[in-house]
């Protein structure tokens, strides 16, 4: 008897989202095909994105089908992304159980942490050139920040009486990072997570429109060039459905991991 | 100035997938410029006939009338006054008393007029440009009356009004509330769970059992008050003394009482 | 058990002896030859090159020109995201219609990074200003929207009911009520929103501009001058830092006058 109206509720969200969908797409129809008030010139009707999606999914576009460049791309934000976080959490985790570490690591930090990520791809691109290198640069730095902040505040946060307790047990060394700070960092961490993953993806793209021979950056580069407006949306909304789907996965990670935490 | 009629007035509430009945026949009439208390166990749904009363909520059956007119929305001819206070942090005394004068078209020179003459009576002067927060309880809510009273509307509907204040500021609102309230005397629906309250301002007192919340008994206090004179008692607890004042307050209190032991929680 | 704070002089110290050790490693690798002083800078050498760029023009103006440049386009983006945003904000917490209309649209759009629309803005705009502008928005608008729109929803009850009962139309409950009540939301929102709107700038900069801070780092970048590419990472990290502080004592000051 609970699950019935939960799942009645799910299914009215869904039949809701999708009658929402087919009024965009009506109204979209009718404002570039049918009435011409969006000129096809500045923008596409979606029969145009629908054959743009089949040409790069089978044929290829910009030197690859859509697969190719999106496995490209997810594999490229995946490992900066892995090893920026890594070294970041552990850094900030670092920072925020000792005041020593702290005091040293802080001023490069603050130089740091100002600089947006996007302003860091003319200097990779300076000292690596314009291949994978230099993307893997700017994805690291991109995600490597809000890993340190999220992680050193996570550490920061945890309630006093946690580590009087700890004391209390004498929990040290390694169990004192496993039971201690770490789970207590957990949710601030996977915050900081989120950010990066949510940064990296958004400067990989950046990156790729300013040069790069494959990915998801690149269609939207070449469309523009080509001025192939169909092509331009089938990226966009490519760039956006493999960000959010990262973000859902690395939810159910989170979810995964901390079954303790009500989300 | 008008009357508030509760006809036949029910209501339930759906709460996962069950009935619940919160007030059940409720009949009661608000007589023009009288002051009723309501008193009841927490629960017995009289902040809920308040409330429908104002608009803030609607009866599942029967109907609620002020002014011979049925109530579908709230609005500032029936005048709230909450228990939470519900003053505007971002706005001072001043503005917050004015607030409701724009709603009913009132010209500016009128506007100043009413409000100085509330700020006096109320005790502001000198506040008019503080904000609410840097008010003690007391004063927030003798701003929230003088807000009230100053869209001189048809009924004013008190909500346990000084509830959220300490028991000496309690006691001298009581006492500014029945000198206003005998100076100028409005329609007044007042709720309240303090027996000593109720039974020194009202008129009358709508006794409230709960589950579900029905009507048991009306007191008529208006004519032993009379009778006896209480208003020549400045202060509440001489008045709180008198032993006419007792009799009624143990009255009430075992009519409340009664109803407890039948409560199954 | 988390330590206690260091004292003021010992964290300075060490601090001072983390940034030497920075500077001494970086300078060491320049100096040392591995690679040309164009490609590797000193610190000092950067630091010169800030001084030039202030004098002498490079990619078309001096610094300051550049920096004018990016402001003004960043200020254009803002404006317009806070001038849509909050009163969107303000009418889709209070008429459920406008919420269901626009929820769905701004739940799909917002996903597409701002940069994604840098082809589109070329397409719409060539090199004119509306191109940065158009990105900067896009980086600015979500913040700003959701966060009035948040802080406008979860307003107590008691106020919104308070202000039915003192009769006010719907524009007096969204203006007088519902403004006031999410300043604290939007105010928060703000500083998130020129913080993306900036950053969207710089990417933008990179892409379809003629002039401002990026453009002049992908001139840097063209001529192989580190430094120089340097000097511009550094004055957008600066300028991005002014704004958040202004706008954190903004919000210290609001918070403070309502007694928060």
């Amino acid at each position: 008897m609970a699950t019935a109206p939960l799942s009645r509720s799910l299914l009215a969200h869904a039949a809701r989202a999708v009658g929402a969908l087919f009024v965009v797409l009506v109204l979209w129809h009718l404002l570039t095909a049918v009435f011409g008030i969006i000129s096809p010139a500045r923008f596409a009707t979606p029969a145009e994105v629908g054959l743009a999606l089949r040409q790069i999914t089978v044929e290829g576009y910009s030197n690859g089908r859509l697969y190719e460049h999106v496995a490209r791309s997810v594999l490229l934000v995946t490992m900066g992304f892995t090893v920026a976080a890594s070294i970041g959490v552990l850094l900030g985790l670092a920072m925020g159980a000792s005041r020593k570490v702290e005091a040293f690591v802080n001023p490069i930090f603050l130089v740091l942490r100002p600089i947006p990520p996007l302003a860091w791809i003319p200097l990779a691109i300076v000292w690596l050139g314009l291949g994978d290198a230099a993307k893997m640069m700017v994805i690291f730095f991109a995600a490597f920040v809000p890993s340190v902040i999220n992680s050193y505040t996570g550490v920061r946060q945890i309630d006093k009486p946690i580590f009087e307790a700890a004391a209390m047990l004498d929990i040290r060394g390694w169990r004192y990072w496993r039971e201690v700070l770490i789970p207590g960092a957990l949710p601030s961490i996977f915050t900081g997570l989120r950010l990066s993953l949510q940064a990296s993806w958004t400067t990989l793209v950046a990156a790729e429109l300013v040069g790069a021979v494959a990915g998801l950056g690149t269609i939207l580069n070449q469309a523009a060039q080509d001025i192939y407006p169909a092509m331009i949306l089938v990226g966009m909304l490519s760039v956006a459905l493999c960000g959010w789907l990262m973000t859902l996965g690395l939810g159910w990670i989170e979810r995964r991991v901390m079954p303790w935490k009500a989300l | 100035m008008a009357n508030i009629v509760f006809e036949n007035v029910q209501r339930v509430f759906k709460q996962n997938g069950r009935e619940f009945v919160a007030l059940k026949d409720i009949n009661l009439e608000v007589q023009d410029r009288e002051f009723v208390a309501i008193v009841g166990p927490s629960g017995c749904g009289k902040t809920t006939c308040m409330r429908m009363a104002a608009g803030l909520e609607h009866p599942t059956g029967g109907q609620v009338s002020v002014d011979r007119e049925v109530v579908t929305q709230p609005g500032p001819d029936r005048a709230v006054v909450f228990q939470a206070f519900a003053l505007f942090p971002w706005k001072s005394v001043w503005d917050n008393i004015e607030f409701g004068l724009h709603s009913l078209g009132v010209d500016a020179p009128e506007r100043k007029r009413r409000i100085e003459q509330y700020i006096a009576l109320m005790g502001l002067g000198g506040y008019e440009h503080a904000f609410p927060h840097q008010l003690s309880g007391g004063m927030q809510q003798r701003v929230a009356i003088a807000r009230a009273y100053v869209l001189d509307p048809k009924v004013l509907l008190m909500d346990e009004p000084f509830g959220a204040l300490d028991a000496q500021t309690r006691v001298v609102m009581q006492e500014e509330l029945v000198r206003l309230a005998r100076q100028h005397p409005r329609t007044v629906l007042f709720i309240t769970h303090a027996v000593e309250e109720a039974v020194y301002l009202a008129d009358r007192i709508v006794v409230m059992t709960t589950r579900p919340g029905t009507v048991r008994e009306i007191i008529d206090v208006k004519s032993i008050r009379e009778s006896e004179n209480w208003d020549q008692h400045k202060r509440i607890e001489d008045v709180m003394d008198l032993p006419s004042f007792v009799h009624l307050r143990t009255h009430v209190w075992k009519l409340l009482r009664d109803q407890q032991g039948a409560d199954v929680h | 058990m988390l330590q206690p704070p260091l004292e003021p002089a010992r964290f300075w110290r060490l601090s001072a002896a983390g940034a030497a050790s920075f500077l001494a490693i970086w300078t060491l690798a320049a100096v040392s030859g591995i690679t040309s002083r164009d490609f590797l800078p000193t610190p000092w050498d950067v630091v010169e090159r800030f001084g030039q760029l202030l004098t002498t023009p490079f990619a078309g103006y001096v610094l300051h020109q550049h920096l004018l440049s990016s402001l003004q386009r960043f200020a254009m983006g803002f404006v317009l995201a806070v001038c849509v945003g909050i009163p969107l904000g303000l009418l889709m917490a209070w008429f459920p219609w406008v919420d269901r209309i626009v929820s769905p649209a701004f739940e799909t759009v917002r996903f597409i990074a701002p940069i994604a629309w840098v082809p589109f803005a070329a397409l719409w705009f060539g090199t004119g200003i509306g191109g940065p502008v158009l990105i900067i928005f896009m980086g600015a608008f979500p913040p700003v929207l959701i966060n009035t729109y948040r802080g406008a929803k979860q307003v107590d009850r008691k106020y919104i009911e308070a202000s039915q009962m003192l009769g006010a139309s719907a524009w007096r409950s969204m203006t007088e009520v519902l403004l006031p009540a999410a300043v604290p939301s939007i105010v928060a929102g703000l500083r998130i929103s020129a913080g993306l709107g900036w950053q969207s700038l710089v990417g933008a900069e990179l892409i379809v501009a003629s002039s401002g801070v990026g453009y002049l780092m992908v001139k840097g970048q063209a001529a192989i001058s580190t430094a120089t590419v340097m000097c511009g990472m550094a004055a957008i990290g600066f300028i991005g830092l002014l704004i958040d502080v202004a706008l954190r004592r903004a919000q210290m000051v609001i918070e403070r006058r309502r007694g928060l």
